[in-house]
């Protein structure tokens, strides 16, 4: 068995053009996100909602109702990160997957329409950016 | 005068229909159990279902792969509670890529083993999901984002199920 997984000459040379892209394109990704402070971006379907930073802490928590698709997705922001901690849709995903705070992270409530997406690192200075 | 009978089909096409069912039951069971992992979030799956699409593929051809793709996600959806829903079309997305990605690999590249092979599927599993999303349900780019630690996992996921494969086919061509 453990002979099977060295695999072939064209499987290495193929996994090795895969690594390498998906690497670059961490590298790219990061570069681009991580800069500013730490924000999470609010989404329903193609219209950002609102850009809010992340609580540090000793912050007070904030709660948003959301409305999408379904109905009304709650979403909290806190020092953990960035939650979903209600939703109308039926496989629960979105509310299972948890707290996210690192840039690149998203919590995507497809059945809903709902997308939250995590972007920057530092302390941030801002109260809330709405469009 | 003899009563008329009905035509029996030949004992080996038989066979070959019983053998496809039986993967394609297979291949139901794991779609079943692999949504019902909790931890591993919902993007990502081991691709265990997507293991019976490629030995179906190297055993009984393009044909019989692309409709144990379709056949489980269809079957697998009923009994979970997800069919015609997003999942459902995400799922398929995924299934029907990968397939139709591991049949493309098997067909034009030369000297690409079942590990290879996988490894794409896997790879266009998980892109498909995101396209699909991406242009239905949620049109933001920044979904993306989160794309390169999910397509790493893929590029292990795919691995070992290729070596998987290798492993389940050769036993039972009665190689090993």
């Amino acid at each position: 068995m453990l002979q099977l997984l060295k695999g072939g000459k064209t499987d290495r040379l193929l996994l090795l053009v895969a690594l390498s892209a998906i690497v670059f394109s961490w590298f790219v990704i990061q570069a681009q996100i991580s800069a500013g402070p730490a924000m999470a971006e609010i989404y329903h379907g193609q219209i950002l909602l609102a850009t809010y930073p992340l609580p540090q802490a000793g912050e007070p928590e904030q709660r948003f109702q959301v409305d999408g698709e379904l109905g009304e997705t709650v979403v909290v922001l806190d020092k953990q990160g960035a939650r979903i901690t209600s939703s109308p849709c039926s496989t629960q995903h979105c509310v299972l997957s948890g707290a996210h705070r690192h840039a690149g992270d998203i919590i995507a409530c497809v059945p809903n329409h709902i997308l939250i997406s995590i972007r920057g690192k530092s302390a941030s200075g801002y109260d809330a950016i709405v469009e | 005068m003899p009563a008329m009978m009905i035509p029996r089909p030949p004992l080996a096409e038989l066979e070959g229909k019983a053998q496809w069912l039986a993967l394609l039951l297979l291949a139901i069971g794991l779609h079943m159990f692999e949504a019902a992992l909790p931890s591993l979030g919902p993007w990502f799956k081991p691709g265990l279902a997507n293991l019976v699409t490629l030995l179906v593929l190297v055993m009984m051809g393009p044909r019989a792969a692309v409709a144990v793709a379709i056949g489980r996600v269809l079957v697998g959806s009923f009994f979970i509670g997800t069919l015609f829903t997003p999942t459902f079309v995400i799922s398929m997305a995924g299934g029907l890529t990968a397939a139709v990605m591991m049949i493309a690999a098997w067909r034009f590249i030369p000297g690409i083993s079942l590990i290879g092979i996988s490894l794409l599927g896997a790879l266009a599993h998980m892109l498909a999901q995101f396209v699909t999303v991406e242009s239905l349900f949620i049109q933001q780019g920044v979904l993306y984002y989160a794309l390169p630690p999910l397509l790493l996992l893929s590029c292990i996921s795919g691995w070992i199920n290729g070596a998987l494969a290798s492993y389940i086919s050769a036993r039972l061509t009665h190689e090993l």
